[in-house]
């Protein structure tokens, strides 16, 4: 279960697995001691998002 | 942002109103400022999103005792895959087509990239191949673990495994280049 706190902190788990796993996370201060440890690398990932923004309006074509 | 409440909790009683102002007046500004970011500047979708946010928060209030970091982790977390599903859904490409292979890594003729994203991508290619993969395959392509697994030919078990090594190791590569904390 310590392992999913990697998909989980970057959003990509089932609904249900989601849920299992925040109730782990209830109770276990490893992960939740992780959590807080890679929670800033999804924002990182996101600058290599093409997410819709004005400045990449021009990239349709 | 509180108009939003009065339709979503017409059947509530007042104190869980009450409560969810509060959460407001407490996290609203700080998430409203992360997740616009992640909405592209969205800024009506990045309201409903703090809202949907500090619901599911009041819904599962014990761990609001927990100590603000870890809060304020969670509560990241609530709204990233809200965020997610919500891209997901607004998509414009049918789920069914599969998209071409496009490099996520490579910079769009003409696009300016930042230079955090200079340095992410670089440090996203200086993992093992089976790292950045999974890495990849989910989160920069926003498909759930059992999509990613699907396409990837492994078990599902496998890639949350390879996530975790990858983006742990992800994570200590971009300290060391002095991006994260
Ligand atoms: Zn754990």
């Amino acid at each position: 279960m310590h392992e999913e706190v990697a998909a989980y902190v970057l959003g990509v788990l089932d609904e249900d697995e989601n849920e299992a796993f925040e109730r782990h996370l209830d109770t276990c201060t490893a992960c939740q001691a992780e959590l807080k440890r890679l929670v800033e690398v999804p924002d990182l990932l996101d600058e290599l998002k093409h997410l819709p923004s004005a400045s990449e309006d021009d990239r349709s074509r | 942002m509180l108009l939003h409440l009065d339709r979503t909790f017409e059947s509530a009683d007042a104190e869980a109103e009450h409560r969810i102002a509060e959460l407001y007046r407490e996290f609203g500004g700080p998430l409203l400022r992360h997740i616009r970011r992640s909405t592209g500047n969205d800024l009506q979708w990045a309201e409903d999103v703090v809202q949907e946010t500090l619901v599911r928060a009041w819904r599962n209030s014990a761990r609001l005792q927990w100590e603000p970091g870890l809060i304020w982790a969670w509560l990241l977390t609530v709204a990233r895959r809200i965020v997610i599903d919500g891209r997901r859904r607004r998509s414009v490409r049918p789920m069914e087509v599969e998209a071409p292979e496009i490099d996520v890594l490579a910079v769009p003729d003409g696009a300016e990239r930042s230079l955090s994203a200079i340095v992410v991508a670089d440090a996203l290619r200086s993992l093992t191949e089976e790292h950045r993969e999974v890495i990849e395959q989910t989160y920069l392509r926003d498909r759930t673990i059992s999509e990613a697994a699907e396409i990837l030919g492994i078990p599902p078990g496998t890639v949350k495994s390879r996530l975790y090594y990858g983006i742990r190791a992800l994570r200590e590569v971009l300290r060391d280049k002095g991006v994260a904390g």
